[in-house]
């Protein structure tokens, strides 16, 4: 075709607005508007394990602090006679919730041996002093993550504190801060642990506490200090500090809201870890004191028993897998859902 | 890494996988059936073969088994012959003349000779040694100025006379000397080894000489396991059956379980709830320790209500009524110990006026019993006397399973007294000790343990200036019993026995201590398992005449 | 490469000193000594134990005496066994540990990696959620429960292998799986994020696109490249490893350092306690440094340089 551009002909009716309704916007955002906060939300929620291990550790949560108002069983409440008894639940025949127990080869009701009237069960039994395993289940849950959670605290304050002192600071102080760290890391976390507790002799709450703290905010503090030194040369920050904003408010203000998505995934993995140790030092002996008790010396007194009294060893040690279970995969689902370049 | 060698590393990982299935599944049975070798467990590490520096009951048994001092402690505790052969006691108890059997031999084939026994007890009262039991010679001439580094090691009360004769000269007349020799501290030590090793001497089991019925070997200082084979050259070899025991060391009570069920024990430790799933069992057997678990109180502690209340009678006896001993040992401990009928342990020693229990003839009504109303009551007026409301102490004990049990019972125990309020303090054992000899408690839970079975190895304790009375017990009637006992009637067996029976009724009306229970060990021992001989106290077991069925 | 070298060995120095340092002061606040029976001790018996023990010197003395020691190899006299030094204790004991810890890691390593590697292969399939969930209970079972599980189950009710002991091969096997759990789990978790990255990167696409079998993608270019970050994460395991040994080996019996150094604990043995921690660490700088060195020689972006990091 031999087309002649002076032959086009525009008309003053050719140019009209589009109708906004009929044609699609290039410029529309489709997606409802998502903060950084409802966006992770959104993928976890997405995430169906995460999302399951999220609901677990809320159950978990809410059976350790307020599982007392509904279960009123004092976890300190001794009574020698019901002692060693297992689970009994009424109504439930099947071996292992009906109070029966297998003695020297026999099937023997351990309730009617032990002379207790009908009235009396245990839901998950008793232990070594006649205790009810279940409050005392309930009970060590919650000091275990008491333990946990207020070591995690020290540790996000000291490691996130050191991280962005030693990333923004640079230069001399950056290497001396990391030699710290280095030595610190290049010692058994445990032997430390160990050196701690015995030292303070008391054992308790506070040394294992304070030996928590002491020893897992290196990891924290390296990974913090690795983004800020990301971050601070980043525009928004030189425009704050062209702008003449002090330091500490940089830190607070712009810089730790960018390290928060690293700092929440590296706390779901520091709970666990702080779980962990607890029971181990527990385990070992040097952990938390009686009457008071942890998922690990609720363990420790459970293995004693393990080939008569099963139920002592694995009831406590089931929660505890899962709680580390729970906490470990909704880790790997944060870890997921903070990452923009993850898929999903 | 390069992949290729990754690979290998797979490859052989996998393989060895395979092996490790195909290993585990040929078995290997340790016990035939009429085979002298038994294999026994044990609670702690050997610390040393030093007979010089033997202090716990794993050394005793090995050192008794491989070594002989002047006599062997036999069944109930009775001596029978060792390396001496006769003994002559003259000056009024206070001269004993042993003549020593020619044919008794070291492994390393020299003559037991009496200048070993020398040389020995000479080694231990040394300064430069640092034994940690020299204080058990007290009472031998001059032991203590050497002790004390007042006189020269040469002047210790002993003597060789030749080869075969030994006098020893005491002090004073001990009434149990004769039981202090089957001790492991008094055995006799072969100079040569001990100059030859040095400071090496007694920490393997081949830096060691033996004269007993067994030789040590397989011990490297620090290890688990250890074993005693028969010695040939042993005296009384002939009545020695057995060929080898083996002992390992196993710290965790259900792994001794579990390897006693697959046969890989002979002789396990029970502990706790494992008591009572196997008090039918036809292996199960009780091993009663004069060991007594008590209760002190601080008449001197820094809280000065605290002290004046455990200065008052009615305070003190209150809080030991409200325990239940019977419950605390049958349902808490449940572990095969017993109540304590007093402060010392049954089992111990024997009338030698009328064969009665040293715990029965000093039973004092009521002491041990179990009374809350009473206990309430006496504690109410207690609390009146001494003019105060209500009382905060604290308990302290060691934080080992068995003491927190312990603590833990008898917390609620006192608690349901009223206007008392326990904390319990559970610390490691040696700053328990610690913090108990500097007065640095309210109430502490303690343990002692005889060193020979005589009733005085616990009495002395409560003599108003021993270093052990922690609550600083103060009765002059009870010290005059001890001194007559170890003084006057030292010679005298029935009057010692008296005064010694008075000293415990008199610490027991006064509740100067609250007695809890008896330690005693609950074993699983094969039935086929005979002759092992076990005494409450002193050396513990001797498996000279042990063998199998 | 030199320069680095030097200086990483001089802050391997400076970092065991600072741990004696910290140790000797913390025991020395303890109380505690080599006395059996205190109170039946004369004052001069005491002296001359204590004497024996170099406990009789002021406190800064027994300090130098101490460091100078280390350099000599000397730790010091166990309080636990008479007349027994540190240093051959630990020698001792060292023969077990480090068995069982290397066939834990070997153990560990391979089957996380074939985990880890199926995991990142099956990527979203029920073997993949398999893998993952194995691998998550290898961290979530602590390892006293999973030995005296094995002990029971497969020692003592099956009767596969020996329930506790140190005579052999055979005893090695149930401690070496209760301690191969948690490298196990710590490798696939690392194997299967690592991979799943490199999976999804353009040379396996290229790689694919060439024709080559899944099993040639995987076994020479997702593997491999996985392989060499792995190297950092043997100090790690390392580290747990004798966490997990004080335990396992209690449990099994087995004379090691891990069931020395709980014991110690138990009965305040001090200059035991005080040698393991100094041993316990020099072990793991040691190892960081080689699997720094061995990272710095197989991975060819990684120069080691003597500046800083």
């Amino acid at each position: 075709m031999a087309d002649n551009p002076n032959s086009i002909e525009i008309k003053p009716g050719d140019f009209a607005p589009l109708d906004k309704q009929a044609g699609p916007d290039n410029e529309k955002i489709a997606a409802p508007s998502l903060t950084f906060g409802q966006d992770v939300w959104r993928r976890l929620k997405g995430n169906k394990t995460a999302f399951t291990s999220f609901i677990v550790l809320i159950l978990l949560f809410l059976m350790a602090f307020g599982g007392q108002a509904l279960y009123h069983h004092d976890p300190n409440a001794q009574s020698p006679k019901y002692a060693n008894l297992p689970p009994k639940i009424p109504g439930v025949n099947i071996h292992g919730l009906n109070g029966h127990i297998k003695q020297s080869g026999t099937d023997v009701d351990a309730y009617k041996q032990a002379g207790a009237k009908s009235s009396v069960h245990y839901i998950l039994g008793t232990d070594y002093l006649g205790r009810d395993l279940l409050a005392r289940i309930m009970y060590g849950t919650r000091v275990s993550l008491e333990i946990a959670l207020i070591a995690t605290f020290i540790d996000l304050t000291i490691g996130v504190g050191f991280g962005i002192l030693s990333g923004w600071k640079g230069g001399r102080v950056d290497l001396f801060m990391q030699r710290i760290i280095e030595i610190l890391s290049s010692v058994p976390s445990l032997v430390v642990m160990v050196l701690m507790a015995t030292a303070f002799q008391k054992t308790g709450m506070a040394s294992i506490i304070a030996a928590l703290a002491l020893i897992n905010w290196t990891t924290m503090a390296r990974l913090t200090r690795a983004q800020t030194l990301q971050l601070k040369n980043q525009d928004f920050i030189l425009a704050a500090r062209t702008l003449g904003e002090s330091a500490p408010k940089i830190a607070w203000k712009h810089l730790l809201p960018n390290l928060s998505s690293v700092i929440i995934i590296q706390t779901m993995f520091t709970i666990p870890n702080a779980i962990f140790f607890e029971a181990f030092l527990s385990y070992i002996g040097i952990g938390i004191s009686s009457p008071q008790a942890s998922l690990g010396t609720l363990i420790s007194d459970g293995q004693k028993n393990f080939q008569f009294l099963p139920y002592q060893m694995w009831y406590p040690a089931i929660v505890l897998i899962i709680l580390m279970l729970a906490f470990n995969l909704l880790g790997d689902g944060m870890r997921d859902a903070f990452d923009p370049k993850s898929k999903r | 890494m390069n992949l290729k060698t990754a690979a290998k590393v797979t490859v052989v990982a996998g393989a060895s996988l395979l092996f490790l299935a195909a290993c585990g599944s040929n078995k290997s049975g340790s016990t035939g059936s009429t085979k002298q070798v038994a294999t026994i467990a044990q609670k702690s590490e050997l610390p040393t073969m030093d007979i010089s520096k033997s202090t716990d009951v794993t050394s005793s048994t090995a050192l008794n088994n491989t070594n002989e001092g002047l006599y062997r402690i036999g069944k109930d505790s009775a001596i029978t012959p060792g390396i001496a052969k006769a003994t002559k006691i003259t000056n009024g108890g206070k001269t004993y003349t042993f003549t020593l059997r020619k044919n008794a031999k070291w492994s390393n084939g020299d003559k037991v000779t009496a200048h070993d026994f020398v040389y020995g007890w000479q080694r231990t009262v040394n300064p430069k040694t640092a034994s940690q039991y020299a204080y058990l010679y007290s009472g031998i001439k001059n032991a203590d100025a050497i002790v004390n580094g007042k006189k020269a090691v040469s002047t210790l009360g002993i003597k060789a006379e030749g080869n075969y004769k030994l006098v020893v000269t005491l002090d004073h007349p001990i009434s149990y000397f004769k039981k202090l020799m089957g001790f492991v501290n008094f055995f006799p030590q072969n100079e040569k080894t001990v100059k030859k090793y040095g400071s090496k001497y007694g920490t393997t089991s081949t830096a060691m000489v033996y004269n007993g019925p067994y030789k040590m070997s397989g011990w490297t200082g620090t290890n688990l396991t250890w074993k005693l084979t028969k010695n040939k050259d042993y005296w009384d070899a002939k009545n020695v059956k057995m060929q080898t025991i083996n002992f390992q060391v196993v710290k965790d009570n259900s792994t001794g379980l579990n390897l006693f069920n697959s046969n890989k024990l002979d002789d396990a430790i029970l502990s706790g709830t494992q008591v009572k799933s196997y008090k039918t069992n036809k292996n199960f057997v009780l091993r009663k320790v004069a060991s007594t678990f008590y209760v002190e109180y601080n008449r001197k502690a820094s809280n000065s209500t605290v002290a004046k209340a455990f200065k008052n009678a009615k305070i003190r006896e209150a809080m030991s009524l409200a325990i239940n001993r019977k419950q605390f040992v049958n349902d808490v401990l449940a572990d095969g110990s017993t109540v304590s009928k007093g402060y010392v342990s049954s089992d111990l020693a024997k009338s030698p006026i009328n064969g009665k229990d040293f715990a029965d003839d000093a039973y004092v009504k009521n002491s041990v019993t179990y009374d809350m109303t009473k206990a309430k009551k006496l504690y109410k007026e207690g609390l009146k006397e001494i003019g105060a409301k209500s009382l905060n102490i604290k308990l302290l004990s060691d934080d080992t399973d068995g003491a927190k049990k312990t603590t833990e019972y008898i917390q609620g125990q006192w608690q349901k007294l009223g206007n008392l309020k326990v904390t319990n303090q559970n610390v490691p054992f040696k700053t328990r000790l610690q913090r108990s000899q500097n007065g640095n408690f309210d109430t502490v839970i303690s343990a002692w343990s005889a060193d020979f079975t005589d009733p005085i190895s616990f009495l002395s304790l409560f003599t108003s200036d021993n270093s052990y009375n922690n609550g600083r017990y103060n009765s002059s009637t009870f010290d005059n019993y001890i001194k007559a006992a170890e003084g006057k009637d030292a010679n005298d067996t029935k009057a010692r026995w008296t005064d010694m029976v008075n000293a415990e009724k008199t610490l027991m009306k006064d509740t100067g201590v609250a007695p809890i229970y008896q330690q005693t060990e609950a074993h699983l021992v094969r039935t086929n398992l005979k002759g092992i001989i076990y005494n409450t106290a002193g050396v513990q077991y001797n498996y000279k005449y042990m063998y199998v069925k | 490469m030199r320069k680095y070298l030097l200086k990483r060995i001089f802050y391997l120095f400076l970092t065991l000193f600072i741990v004696a340092t910290v140790t000797f002061f913390l025991m020395k606040l303890m109380p505690g000594t080599p006395l059996q029976n205190e109170a039946k001790l004369t004052a001069s018996e005491k002296a001359s134990i204590l004497a024996q023990y170099g406990l009789d010197k002021p406190v800064w003395l027994q300090y130098f005496i101490y460091i100078g020691g280390i350099f000599k190899g000397s730790l010091g006299l166990s309080f636990q066994f008479s007349d027994q030094a540190v240093s051959y204790l630990i020698g001792s004991r060292m023969g077990p540990s480090m068995q069982l810890g290397g066939q834990a890691l070997l153990v560990g390593v391979v089957l996380g990696i074939i985990l880890g590697a199926i995991g990142a292969i099956r990527k979203d399939t029920w073997a993949d959620r398999l893998a993952t969930i194995l691998s998550i209970l290898g961290i979530a079972v602590p390892s006293f429960v999973l030995a005296i599980l094995l002990q029971y189950y497969l020692g003592l009710k099956v009767q596969l292998f020996p329930v506790a002991g140190w005579s052999g091969f055979t005893y090695t096997i149930l401690p070496t799986l209760a301690l191969a759990a948690s490298p196990l789990a710590e490798t696939a978790r690392f194997i299967r994020t690592d991979m799943v990255d490199v999976l999804s990167s353009d040379y396996i696409e290229l790689a694919k696109a060439k024709g080559l079998s899944k099993f040639g993608i995987v076994y020479h270019h997702a593997l491999r490249n996985s392989l060499i970050p792995m190297v950092t994460l043997i100090g790690p395991l390392a580290a747990a490893l004798m966490t997990g040994s004080m335990v396992v080996e209690n449990i099994f019996s087995v004379p090691g350092i891990g069931e020395q150094f709980v014991k110690s604990i138990l009965v305040n043995d001090y200059p035991t306690i005080m040698g393991v921690t100094i041993f316990y660490s020099a072990l793991l700088c040691l190892l960081l440094l080689l699997t720094d060195i061995v990272y710095g020689i197989i991975d060819p972006r990684i120069r080691l340089s003597g500046n800083g990091d």
